[in-house]
């Protein structure tokens, strides 16, 4: 460990580390386009220019350096306000605007664009370049991008990225000078399920997501930093939504878990946040085969009358849950189970949550290739880690169907392609599930009980390494649905006949005070804190947990 | 007319060289080559080559010996030497003719060049537009092969060495080394930032070395007459000859070879004859298209790197080029800039994209619609471009653009309205 010096401060660097990568990593700014912590340095925008007014030896440098390409030395002193630096600054940015056209109005990168960033701090406001700028076009490349080539500055981020991370070669550069471009081969798009990080890393508005693009200018966006609830490897995102519609989901780094991507299938997850003719928005009550909107109060005391009536008890109930539950959730259902109703009964969908995608051979590092599980649940390992019954075939659920319990409760909508599960549940006398999109568990529930979807809410999930990491509510659920952990609390205060008077409490716990019993209770949680698992997850090690392969 | 100091082109003015390996051989050639083999250490030979003071004669002078003192000693990796002989920079001729009447030479230093540097495999980077000088460089490397003193355990020696000659594809950047590298290994050309320098990490991530056509020919002459003879030629910090490129509106256009500080009008006129009949002297580039141009009250200087530094120009690869009174020169920036323009690579902005507005800006000079405002905006873009690239091909152009409009701001104003 050495310390340089940026701007008479100290920023501490490893042996052979670049200026900009130890002075980024200390939090400082310095303006840079083609540099990428994940990506190989090729130190052409020229953007990073600094003045080294002393090499550690007590001489400066005569000209401007890059600070992306230029090793840290021990005793250095660097600055970008001096007036060589600020002038290095200008000209590049200057320099860039020549063929660069100012299209931010129209641009989707505008309000989150270095470039326009350093032209605000720099440009004139007036161009000095009076000709003709080259043109060529946008082109259709890929499913999930699009590429505007005018807008290119030529930083070869993408070549970089199609070749190191994925390993597809799909951009190249061509032709030279001015004209130099970076572009797919013209017969092939690009199919691989990361494109969206190529947006992600363009710095101007040249590749663009698809999906994302024309929609909202990038200031209007309130952004949460949760976890993506697409498959079992939980990549650290940010749900970004404008007046409670979602517009993208973006990665966040976490070296730990996602480094600084994620597929294109979980930014899609966007999608199901804004339907809402899908979701159960109230709670229903099937009345006379028809399902009819309903009052809490009152559905919740027809549940526990009806248990009551049919005598459902023990081994006469049973449970059946999802895997996007929290870890809390499934604290308390379990709760609800063994208190309200003496019942240990309760299955989940177990995947092996196999890698789904292939890297091409010769890929050095296919790390990428490793985001995507097969299983499309993001709790799997809470479930198994808190002892639960995981069910791969759907087997041990019919077995228990087929004892034709008097009861049963759904979490979420578990099963979900299995037809004959449903059947067999929808037998029993009562069906109630709890969740926001039931599915086609919707046609034979008695009772709909609308949740929250895992961007409403708090609550922890066990990725499946074993990392426990937290989601964050970032947008106001529908009016009259409420949070499992209130609904399965409330069921089990109506079932004990402890419904008390108005405004009581029933029982009803938040996710962090839930999450604060699990962790006295022992298991996994144990002598944990809320802060601890942190917005970046807490690793494996510190769980006490065994890492899957 | 002055007297050529023959020592590269010694055979070369022979009348009547053959140039293939018998007539190489009669001038004593692969003396030097044996010398090495029959016991001179590495050391001893890159001791000997620092001694004598040469130094790189591809457009930078960097001191040849220091430059083969910065390969590591042999290690698990193979060390290559790569000789530049893509000569692509404008004006330059001279490693062509090298290459054409004495190829044995180059190949004779290259070898030594390779025993001292540990290296078993060469390359020769040839300029694709050059297929005879291919041609020719392949036939001698087969002569040489067949002489057995290329291949392996040479002469019994120990020493296994190939050459190998790699065509370029047309482009000026593949004529920088670390470009030269890329291109070499089959990618696009483009320069590589330093650190890490060649030595370090070159070809294929391999300790490699990159010396000009013409540097390498003097090493033969060192090892045979002593780094003392070399050095005594030529003025201080500057020894040995020069090939020089001289070409334009001169009587006598050619490559002639002078002792390094020979001075800058003597050449000239001894050599070149003068401007042709009846015209006054414009202007001189001294030095390539990448080094600016000169005045005709400038030029009494002694050619070599120092002295054309003080004049804010640079020597270059030795190629001077005449420009008589007829000579617009805004329509010589304007070629100038175009051909940079075409030439940049494209991977650093202020090359990129300095190449292309310099180049519209001169254009609108060579239209008659230029103006003083402008003329200033040409200078600062123009010395925008020195120092802020990756290679020097930045201050190539940015050095005489500036030129151009300094020496001759009256030209321009000439053309431009009001």
């Amino acid at each position: 460990m050495g310390t340089f010096y940026l701007e008479d401060e100290a920023v501490e660097f490893e042996p052979g580390e670049t200026l900009l990568r130890a002075a980024l990593r200390a939090g400082h700014e310095i303006p840079h386009y083609c540099f990428h912590p994940g990506l190989a340095v090729t130190a052409q925008c020229r953007q990073c220019l600094v003045e080294i007014t002393d090499m550690g030896n007590g001489r400066g440098m005569p000209r401007l350096q890059a600070s992306c390409s230029t090793p840290a030395a021990e005793g250095m002193r660097i600055t970008q306000t001096s007036g060589m630096a600020v002038e290095g600054q200008k000209l590049v940015n200057e320099f860039l605007l020549v063929n660069h056209p100012l299209d931010c109005p129209i641009c989707d990168q505008a309000g989150e664009c270095e470039l326009q960033n350093t032209a605000f701090r720099y440009g004139s406001g007036h161009s000095e370049m009076a000709y003709e700028k080259r043109v060529y076009g946008w082109r259709d490349v890929g499913s999930f991008i699009v590429l505007e080539r005018n807008r290119c500055i030529q930083c070869s981020l993408c070549e970089r990225f199609s070749r190191d991370i994925v390993g597809t070669h799909d951009f190249a550069a061509f032709l030279r000078s001015h004209e130099l471009t970076f572009d797919t081969w013209t017969d092939s798009q690009i199919a691989h399920k990361f494109q969206g990080n190529l947006a992600d890393i363009c710095p101007v508005g040249s590749i663009l997501n698809r999906d994302w693009r024309f929609k909202k200018r990038a200031w209007k966006l309130q952004k949460t930093n949760t976890i993506c609830p697409g498959c079992s490897t939980g990549c650290n995102v940010t749900v970004e939504q404008h007046q409670n519609r979602v517009f993208r989901i973006k990665p966040r780094t976490n070296h730990e878990v996602n480094r600084w991507w994620m597929c294109d299938e979980g930014r899609l997850g966007y999608k199901i946040l804004n339907n809402r003719r899908d979701r159960i928005v109230e709670p229903l009550a099937r009345v006379k085969g028809q399902l009819r909107s309903a009052e809490w109060e009152a559905a919740e005391q027809a549940i526990a009358q009806r248990l009551e009536e049919i005598g459902a008890k023990g081994d006469a109930v049973i449970a059946l849950t999802d895997t996007h539950a929290t870890n809390e959730e499934l604290y308390l259902l379990r709760e609800f189970l063994s208190a309200g109703l003496e019942s240990q009964t309760l299955y989940f969908p177990l995947d092996s949550g196999a890698q789904q995608e292939q890297p091409p051979r010769n890929l050095e590092d296919p790390f990428i290739y490793s985001l995507i599980t097969t299983d499309k649940s993001p709790n799997t390992h809470g479930a198994e880690a808190a002892g639960l019954s995981g069910d791969r075939d759907a087997s041990q659920v019919k077995a228990a169907l087929k004892k034709k319990p008097r009861a049963v409760f759904v979490l979420g909508a578990p099963f979900a392609d299995n037809k004959e599960v449903r059947d067999l549940a929808g037998k029993a006398e009562l069906v109630v599930v709890i969740g926001a999109f039931p599915g086609e568990w919707r046609d034979v529930a008695d009772v709909l009980l609308p949740g929250f979807t895992h961007a409403e809410k708090e609550g922890t999930w066990f990725n499946r390494n074993g990392r426990l990491q937290r989601i964050a509510p970032g947008l106001t659920p529908p009016e009259m649905a409420r949070d499992q952990l209130t609904i399965l609390a409330s069921l089990l205060a109506a079932v004990r006949g402890e419904n008390g008077k108005e405004g009581e409490n029933k029982g009803i716990r938040s996710a962090r005070e839930v999450f604060a019993e699990m962790a006295e209770a022992g298991g996994p949680c144990q002598g944990l804190s809320w802060e601890d698992v942190g917005e970046g997850g807490i690793e494996p090690g510190r769980v006490g947990r065994k890492q899957s392969a | 007319m002055a007297e050529e100091k023959l020592l590269l082109l010694k055979n070369i003015r022979q009348s009547g060289y053959a140039g293939d390996l018998a007539a190489y051989r009669k001038t004593g050639g692969y003396g030097a080559w044996k010398k090495v083999l029959d016991g001179m250490t590495p050391a001893e030979v890159i001791e000997q080559v620092k001694s004598s003071g040469l130094r790189g004669r591809g457009g930078a002078g960097f001191p040849c010996g220091l430059k083969w003192s910065f390969m590591p000693p042999p290690g698990d990796r193979p060390s290559y030497l790569v000789c530049n002989a893509d000569e692509s920079e404008p004006g330059t001729f001279k490693d062509h003719l090298i290459m054409m009447k004495d190829p044995h030479m180059m190949l004779e230093g290259m070898m030594i060049g390779c025993h001292a540097m540990h290296s078993h495999h060469g390359y020769i980077y040839i300029r694709g537009e050059s297929p005879k000088a291919i041609r020719n460089v392949e036939k001698a490397i087969a002569e040489l092969h067949k002489a057995k003193l290329l291949g392996k355990n040479i002469q019994g020696s120990g020493f296994d060495l190939e050459i190998t000659v790699h065509p370029g594809a047309g482009a000026y950047i593949c004529g920088e080394e670390t470009a030269m590298l890329d291109s070499l290994e089959g990618k696009r050309g483009q320069p590589r930032f330093k650190p890490p320098f060649p030595a370090q990490s070159g070809f294929d991530a391999c300790p490699t070395t990159v010396n000009n056509v013409e540097t390498l020919a003097n090493v033969p002459f060192i090892l045979t007459e002593g780094p003392d003879a070399f050095a005594a030629l030529g003025t201080e910090n500057n020894n040995g000859t020069q090939a020089i490129s001289l070409s334009g509106h001169v009587r006598n256009p050619g490559v002639y070879e002078v002792e390094m500080g020979h001075n800058l009008k003597g050449i000239i006129e001894d050599f070149g004859g003068g401007v042709r009949a009846g015209k006054q002297l414009k202007a001189v580039i001294p030095g390539g298209a990448s080094s600016a141009i000169l005045r005709p009250e400038d030029i009494d200087i002694p050619y070599d790197f120092e002295s054309l530094a003080k004049a804010d120009s640079m020597r270059g690869s030795g190629s001077i080029m005449i420009f008589d009174e007829d000579t617009s020169i805004v329509e010589l920036a304007n070629r100038t800039i175009r051909f940079f323009n075409h030439e940049s690579c494209g991977q650093c902005t202020p090359c990129r994209e300095g190449t292309f507005w310099l180049k519209n800006m001169i254009r609108q000079f060579k239209d008659g619609e230029g103006n003083p405002e402008l003329l200033e905006r040409v200078e600062r873009a123009a010395g925008n471009l020195i120092g802020t690239t990756i290679c020097a091909f930045g201050d190539a152009v940015g050095g005489p653009m500036q030129g151009f409009v300094r020496k001759f701001p009256e030209e321009f104003l000439k053309q431009s309205v009001g």
